[in-house]
């Protein structure tokens, strides 16, 4: 395992990723924001959330990364386009598991059964975050993609 | 105790307002007076009609619980404070009476996302009654794939599904209504669930006429918050509660209507879908419910505002999806009848791409509305809010659709003042949050512009007052909000001229106002008074000292309800029929302000 590698280019290819992601939603693309997301676990104020979730987020990208430096150890190689691959593979478990599950755990965002008595105020995601936009899953895998071949440029595989 | 009939006898127009609402804050329906749900979308406000007899015709589905010969309604209401409604019905020498609710409350709970509740009891003597449950999906009135399961009816139409158990078990069959006798003290309880994307869960009648309970106390609970010196407490809790239940929790945000293309113009094509949400109507809300003691509903409308315009950011885009999407766009239901003939039906809204200035006014004032009651904005909603006005400072010269939403873009008068009104309370806002020296004199500089330019351009001396757009004579009733602002004193001739010429020239009879000459917007047709605006009439004499006035007109306004305390948008000043999408948030919440006009308005 790349133990170096991994505790450097986990931090750069998630740094790369929330770029990528605030660019998008400043172009209007998508209003999802993992940052806010998991920010607002801690804090209601949104500018304080994004930076608390600026530091999880980094946080989760790291354990992610983990995961792919194992894969690059095991397969004995590390491309671009296996990186490529395990984005794919890594969004998609994002859309259609992680995004859904979160307003179970998640004290602000509201879920789809929401009633009168829930203060929650951030809206659910909902299937493939579709919520958040209609282009939201297109912008979601090509940020994913790019983190996972950022990994698989920078990482050794052993 | 159960028998067939397959006779359907025909059906006559219901009228509007013999509708009354249920709802559970994600979707709603509407139930006739002969106990016909009509209208129901499912799973949310702006998904497929699963009962749409309201204007898709008898093809389109319904499910009646009622009696099975035609009956005189003796009562008919909404129990206290709740949004469970009670109907009683005289068959003979017995009463026949149905209590009906949608389940508001079903978080953290195993418990179906749509579940409805109907028990049908009699007193003195067992009554006849039918149940005809014909539910169907799509554009083409799709028929479902049926099947028996725990005793329950179930029906599915690919990742939809609705199940129908009953208590006494009953042998009911979709699209064939089923005769059944109600007897003194064995009252039926039937249990509608319905299940998108996920599995039906079955509720035992018993289970959910518990629900039922436990939803009413919670209801009640939530109108004794709020304040007990308003004025005409009753209709204003009764509009709040509506207000409350066309509100979708899952994300706050407030649709203009429950209903698609119920027509403005019986028969004719002014028939639109109301399904979505309109920043206005928000921030409307945002004001009434502060104003009464309910902060929490305030903050959600406004969370909602800030999270749907964050896509289009800094424009505010004049109508959203529940989820702050973009709205379909419009189209036409083939072949489907229309309500009183009204065609086309629609769904989709074009007014979707429209600019509208007067949208910036509403959201800004809802701002400063809320830093007012002591809350300060974070610093992302001031951003938004900083581009929101800058919006204003920079485009309102164009001409906008208004507030009306003409497909013609014009100058219109209301725009204007409502740009006024933005960097007005923009500067407000700004006395307490960081604003750069240069923007904050860009803003002054803009917003005295407005006001010179709205005082040479947009005023008739002639007839003492405000007029509709740059040149015309004609007048808007949304220029009530005048006295509103403080651009004019409210004391002034100005306002009080314009005050009067609306009332006088766009009178529609009795307290009934139209919102502009009719027929003077491109469309073919007319239409009825606008409800709203004699709301805002109400509130602007009670600004303007007049407050007996106000109050009698006010009082006059609320005969003009459903007997459900219920309003649409428009009325037929000639029949006092109900027109267009109902009920009606906008009106609901105008009479809310009425009210709290009326409350802060010197005695």
């Amino acid at each position: 395992m790349d133990w170096a590698g991994w505790a450097l280019f986990g931090l750069v290819a998630t740094t790369a990723l929330t770029a990528a992601l605030t660019a998008a939603q400043l172009a209007g693309l998508t209003r999802i924001d993992f940052p806010l997301l998991l920010g607002t676990l801690v804090t209601e104020d949104p500018d304080r959330a994004r930076i608390v979730g600026f530091f999880m987020h980094l946080g989760a990208g790291q354990g992610f990364a983990l995961g792919y430096t194992a894969t690059f150890a095991l397969l004995h190689h590390a491309t671009w386009w296996i990186g490529a691959l395990l984005g794919t593979v890594h969004v998609g478990i994002a859309l259609t598991v992680l995004l859904p599950l979160l307003p179970g755990v998640h004290p602000r965002i509201a879920s789809q059964r929401a009633g009168p008595a829930s203060t929650a105020v951030l809206e659910p995601p909902g299937l493939f975050a579709l919520n958040y936009g209609n282009q939201t899953p297109a912008v979601a895998a090509v940020v994913h993609i790019m983190y996972g071949v950022v990994l698989g440029v920078l990482l050794q595989p052993h | 105790m159960t028998g067939r009939s397959d006779t359907t006898s025909p059906r006559s127009p219901t009228p509007i307002s013999d509708y009354g609402l249920l709802g559970d804050t994600r979707t709603a329906a509407l139930v006739a007076g002969d106990g016909a749900i009509d209208w129901l979308c499912v799973p949310r406000f702006d998904g497929e009609p699963l009962f749409g007899r309201l204007v898709g015709g008898p093809d389109a589905g319904t499910y009646r619980v009622g009696p099975a010969r035609p009956a005189t309604i003796v009562k008919r209401h909404y129990r206290r404070h709740s949004a469970t409604l009670e109907t009683t019905w005289a068959v003979g020498s017995s009463r026949l009476t149905l209590t009906e609710a949608m389940i508001a409350e079903v978080s953290g709970r195993l418990l179906p996302t749509t579940l409805i509740v109907r028990r049908l009891s009699a007193e003195e003597a067992a009554v006849d009654a039918v149940v005809d449950f014909d539910p169907r999906v799509g554009v083409r009135h799709r028929r479902p794939r049926v099947h028996h399961r725990h005793q329950a009816l179930v029906c599915q139409w690919g990742s939809l599904a609705v199940s129908l158990s009953s208590s006494p078990t009953l042998a009911i069959e979709p699209g064939r209504p089923t005769l059944i006798t109600v007897r003194p003290g064995q009252p039926i309880t039937l249990v509608l669930a319905v299940a998108h994307r996920e599995p039906l869960i079955h509720v035992e009648p018993a289970a959910a006429w518990k629900l039922l309970n436990e939803d009413e106390d919670r209801w009640q609970a939530w109108s004794a918050e709020i304040d007990e010196s308003l004025p005409f407490r009753e209709h204003v809790i009764r509009s709040l509660l509506t207000m409350r239940l066309l509100t979708y929790s899952p994300s706050r945000a407030p649709v203009a209507a429950p209903t698609t293309s119920l027509p403005e113009d019986p028969g004719g094509v002014r028939n639109w879908d109301y399904r979505y949400v309109w920043p206005r109507d928000a921030s409307i809300g945002v004001s009434a419910f502060l104003s009464v003691g309910k902060p929490d509903e305030a903050r959600g409308f406004l969370a909602w505002l800030l999270h749907a315009s964050r896509l289009q950011r800094p424009r505010l885009p004049a109508v959203l999806t529940l989820h702050g999407r973009h709205v379909p766009r419009e189209r036409e239901l083939p072949g489907w009848p229309g309500y009183l003939d009204s065609v086309p039906v629609r769904i989709g809204n074009a007014a979707a791409g429209q600019h509208q200035l007067d949208g910036y006014g509403w959201v800004i004032d809802a701002a400063w509305t809320f830093v007012q009651a002591g809350q300060r904005l974070y610093s992302e909603t001031w951003r938004a809010v900083r581009g929101f006005a800058d919006v204003v400072a920079r485009c309102w010269q164009e001409p906008d659709a208004g507030i009306w939403e003409v497909r013609e873009p014009a100058q219109h008068i209301h725009s204007k003042l409502m740009g006024w009104l933005a960097l007005d309370r923009a500067l407000r806002i700004a006395d307490t949050h960081p604003l750069p020296g240069r923007q904050r004199r860009r803003w002054q500089e803009t917003r005295d512009a407005i006001a010179a330019e709205v005082r040479v351009s947009g005023f008739d001396p002639t007839a003492a007052s405000y007029v509709r757009g740059y040149g015309s004579r004609d007048l808007d009733a949304a220029l009530l909000v005048l006295p509103l602002l403080g651009m004019d004193s409210a004391d002034s001739t100005r306002v009080r001229g314009t005050i009067d010429a609306i009332r006088d020239r766009l009178s529609a009879g009795g307290p009934l106002l139209y919102r502009y000459p009719p027929g003077r917007d491109g469309l073919p047709g007319t239409e009825g008074a606008f409800l709203p605006c004699s709301f805002w009439l109400v509130q602007a004499l009670a600004s303007t000292g007049r407050r007996s006035e106000a109050v009698e007109l006010f009082r006059t306004m609320l005969d003009l309800a459903s007997p459900l305390g219920l309003y649409p948008e428009e009325m037929d000043p000639a029949t006092g029929a109900h027109l267009g999408n109902y009920p009606q948030t906008l009106t609901h919440a105008a009479l809310v302000q009425a009210a709290l006009a009326i409350r802060d308005a010197p005695l």
